[in-house]
């Protein structure tokens, strides 16, 4: 359905339960933050009109629950996501090394068509705790993970104070779209999937 | 153009003869109007026309509603119609809306399936016209004759015949099928979705109110009387079968009233303007009503994707007849019947029937307050009939000041034959037994925990979890709120004393109305024990609770809504993901805090099933079904529309309508239920009523006014049964 795909896209937010996934998304589509947000159980998605190059595009953002029991869940929610983010909150290292459990269950239960190339964006949230005093995650080791993983565009947030959260979606939306066009490229093209690997950009220019 | 509508009867010989009967009942047609002209511009012809042709909504004669029937003849076809007097305002009882619901307007005779006529012994004739849709309109009495005269002149323009089998019936566009095949054939309850066809694309914007739920247990206090007439007239002739085809029927006309009814309820509160305009049209509108203005009516129906109706519904109008059935027996038994010269009175001592309030569940009743409560208790402080304070709970909660007592009661912490003295020592015993408990997670050390992540992780979750736990709620809100510290340290009591299981997220939203109400810590702790005995299935790893509930719950909706089943299986939402946030912490999110705990008592009875939570899953879903289907919703909208649902969900009509759908479901679902339980339970409540037997016992629980409902199934079989011409079964 390419015109699905020209107006929708599909973002899924994981990571560990109280990183903030609620709160990024409602900062980002509402500018609002509480700290009376639930833990969220099963899911629910916002919505967010974007555009890009006078085009209008429909970011739908999933919002899911944290705890890995419910991950069996995610083949419900995660199936034709465009890009997935990946969050952790700097001061757990815990959160920081699930990170690599999550994409993985990601890609096993999404099952994108190009699991080499699907855009993930990561983001180390709660850099506003404790005026970072009770950070355990260095930008750094968090960068390297992300190199490691196919240069996995990253950023620093606070839901709290709003911080990079707008860059952070910008550029989430930018890979979803760049995901969906990738589709609309290759999907009819039923013989050669997997040489298309190397036109993905490796990066966020932003 | 009231003034139209009103008639000239100076002219009509019958009607002279009527005036000098000086009936009571009959309408009063004081003021001048248009004489119809027999021919109009339209080419259309007035070939019959007969006043003073009522129908009996009811059995008091005040609620008649009288008019004029006339037969037209456009070209070469010929319609039927039926419109009632206006501006009766002697008849305050009969509104306006009533007459609307009755109007027949313009059936062309393409449609009808057959006539039958009535020549009581006492009292007026009247016909019964069936459509070929298998509806059937009510009753027509003819007060000033005219029934032969009308048979005539349908004879002169369309082909119809006698019944060979029954003379009296007069079949219309059949040429060689006896009546009993006609009547064989006739499939109910498509003959109920004709008629409730056009509510389905009405009820786009339903409201969450119950106020549907009330008009329509209103709508049945009248359907009682015409049966109740005809009871009185066949009591000899009861045992034939034909008669029975009879019955049935005139059931059918009931039906057909009842459907018209709900429609205009459905109508009027989901479109309150698009009704208005239709009655404002009714007024506008001519006595004379062309086939035309019937499809301009149709017109005036918004636009929308239509949407398959509920057959559920319609089996619950068809079993309310029944139901109906029985209560005018129940009447019958203080009729006293009265000729005098106009016909048969009936004066009727109604004071058995007002507790009959069946199909769409009972009504909710306040919640047990202390003086009753104590009616449930021995000197001791035993429950004596555990039964029926779970009934008592189950049809109305409990006062929020008697919670503490009752529900350790249904949670199973304390047992039902437990005396006061039992129940104190085993709080102590438990008490003792919690801070043994507690106390192996409050010993760990700071040195020790560095090393049991497990521990450090449970904790950090609990913690994360309790401070975003109700806090909007004034008992948790706040900085250093002691109760959000108690519910941390009795999950993570619990998640020691089942360390298995842990915890999972969803259990501080099953903990909190708990430590609100017990307000003690250990006794909560055993409360949360003993609902975690029921729903810990929910917090399995493998998540196998939940998976196997959300089946089920696609089995029942699969069963009780097949429709919207199949809706969801085409839009690939069989998974019920989107109701995994109801099943997971028991609608916690769904209702606000004191309907959370009244929902909760409930279900904790297990009264009538231990699963009601997933009858009112299925009650909200049904609620909400045309609105699903009308909008086309697929996974995500209808995600995003559940999720929002949060809130504004009326929680007693959902209970009302989750009991009528477990008690219908019940026996259905098992399949373990030997095939023709139903059919017997069924006929055996048909023949009681139709032998005036004041009550009749089939259900299991025989205290339940409901037990017609479990039969609904079974319904249609039951009439083919009967219509088929079975002899009476010997009971």
């Amino acid at each position: 359905m390419p015109s699905r795909r020209r107006t929708l896209l599909k973002v899924i937010i994981l990571g560990d339960s109280g990183v903030g996934k609620t709160s990024l998304m409602n900062q980002y589509v509402n500018r609002k933050f509480s700290n009376q947000y639930k833990a969220t159980i099963g899911a629910d998605f916002l919505t967010k009109e974007v555009q890009f190059e006078d085009r209008l595009f429909t970011l739908q953002i999933w919002d899911t629950a944290g705890q890995e029991r419910f991950q069996s869940l995610g083949v419900a929610f995660y199936r034709g996501a465009d890009c997935c983010v990946l969050v952790y909150d700097v001061n757990s290292m815990k959160s920081f090394d699930n990170l690599n459990n999550w994409r993985e269950e990601f890609l096993i239960q999404a099952s994108p068509s190009d699991p080499e190339n699907f855009p993930f964006v990561v983001l180390g949230n709660k850099i506003d705790v404790d005026s970072g005093n009770s950070r355990v995650v260095s930008e750094k080791k968090a960068r390297a993970w992300c190199a490691s993983k196919g240069n996995i565009p990253y950023f620093e947030t606070s839901a709290k104070e709003g911080i990079n959260v707008e860059e952070a979606f910008q550029c989430i939306a930018k890979n979803a779209l760049k995901s969906g066009e990738e589709e609309e490229i290759y999907l009819p093209d039923t013989i050669d999937v997997a040489s298309s690997s190397q036109q993905r950009s490796t990066g966020c220019e932003c | 153009m009231q003034e139209t509508e009103l008639h000239d009867l100076s002219d009509d010989a019958d009607y002279a003869a009527s005036q000098l009967q000086g009936s009571a009942s009959m309408m009063r047609s004081d003021s001048i109007s248009k004489q119809s002209s027999s021919s109009d511009s339209d080419g259309a012809e007035i070939v019959y026309s007969k006043d003073n042709v009522t129908i009996h909504p009811t059995q008091f004669a005040s609620e008649r509603i009288g008019g004029r029937l006339k037969l037209i003849k456009q070209g070469s076809s010929l319609f039927m119609s039926w419109i009632p007097y206006k501006g009766q305002s002697s008849n305050a009882r009969v509104s306006e809306k009533d007459r609307n619901l009755y109007t027949i307007r313009a059936v062309p005779f393409t449609e009808v399936r057959s006539i039958r006529r009535h020549t009581p012994a006492l009292g007026w004739q009247y016909i019964i016209v069936v459509l070929s849709s298998g509806l059937a309109f009510p009753p027509l009495y003819f007060y000033n004759g005219g029934v032969k005269e009308f048979l005539a002149t349908i004879k002169q323009h369309v082909f119809i015949v006698r019944s060979s089998e029954d003379a009296n019936a007069f079949l219309v566009n059949d040429f060689q099928n006896p009546l009993q095949k006609t009547l064989s054939s006739l499939e109910l309850p498509r003959a109920v979705s004709v008629a409730i066809e056009p509510s389905t694309s009405f009820s786009a914007g339903e409201s969450p109110s119950n106020e549907n739920q009330q008009r329509i247990d209103g709508g049945f206090h009248n359907e009682s009387s015409s049966i109740s007439q005809y009871n009185a007239k066949q009591r000899q002739k009861v045992h034939d079968p034909r008669d029975l085809s009879i019955q049935v029927l005139e059931k059918f006309s009931l039906v057909t009233k009842f459907a018209r009814e709900t429609t205009s309820q459905l109508f009027r509160e989901s479109h309150g303007n698009g009704y208005g305009a239709i009655e404002r049209r009714n007024h506008d509108q001519s006595y004379f009503d062309y086939p035309e203005r019937v499809s301009s009516v149709k017109e005036n129906v918004p636009d929308e994707i239509p949407v398959p109706s509920d057959p559920l519904e319609d089996h619950l109008i068809q079993a309310s007849i029944l139901v109906k059935q029985k209560i005018s027996c129940l009447k019958h038994n203080h009729v006293e019947e009265a000729a005098t010269n106009l016909g048969t009175f009936e004066l009727i001592s109604c004071k058995e029937v007002d507790k009959l309030t069946l199909v769409w569940g009972k009504p909710r009743q306040p919640p047990l307050g202390s003086e009753e409560w104590f009616t449930f208790l021995d000197s001791e402080g035993r429950i004596v009939d555990s039964k029926a304070l779970r009934r008592r709970v189950f049809y109305g909660g409990v006062e929020h000041g008697l919670r503490k007592e009752v529900w350790a009661l249904l949670l199973g912490y304390h047992s039902f034959d437990s005396t006061y003295a039992e129940r104190e020592y085993l709080r102590s015993i438990k008490k003792s037994e919690y801070e043994t408990i507690k106390i192996q997670w409050q010993s760990i050390s700071p040195e020790q925990a560095k090393r049991f992540t497990k521990f450090r992780e449970r904790k950090g979750l609990i913690e994360k979890d309790v401070v975003r736990t109700d806090r909007s709620f004034s008992f948790y809100d706040g900085d250093d709120n002691t109760n959000v510290n108690l519910l941390r340290d009795i999950l993570l009591t619990y998640s020691f004393y089942n360390f298995d299981l842990g915890y999972c997220q969803g259990m501080s939203d099953l903990l909190s109305p708990i430590l609100f109400v017990m307000e003690d810590e250990s006794e909560s702790f055993w409360c949360f024990v003993a609902l975690m005995e029921r729903l810990g299935p929910n917090f399995n790893r493998d998540q196998n609770g939940m998976h196997s509930q959300l089946f089920a719950l696609c089995k029942l909706v699969e069963l009780l809504d097949s429709p919207l089943h199949n809706y969801f299986k085409q839009n690939d939402c069989l998974n019920y993901f989107f109701c995994f946030r109801w099943i997971l912490i028991q609608f916690k999110r769904e209702f606000e805090y004191e309907k959370t705990m009244r929902l909760w008592e409930v279900l904790w009875t297990h009264y009538l099933s231990e699963h009601l939570h997933l009858y009112v899953c299925v009650a909200i879903l049904k609620r909400y079904r045309n609105k699903i289907m009308g909008e086309q919703m697929d996974f995500d909208p209808l995600l995003k529309f559940i999720n929002e649902l949060s809130g504004r969900i009326d929680l007693d009509s959902i209970l009302r309508d989750a009991e009528a759908l477990c008690i219908c479901a019940g026996e259905n679902g098992a399949a373990c239920i030997p095939p023709g339980t139903h059919l017997h339970c069924l006929l055996m409540v048909y023949y009681c009523t139709l032998n005036k037997m004041t009550s009749c016992k089939c259900g299991p629980d025989s205290g339940h006014d409901v037990f017609v409902l479990k039969s609904i199934g079974r319904y249609l079989q039951l009439l083919c049964f009967v219509i088929a011409g079975f002899s009476k079964p010997s009971y």
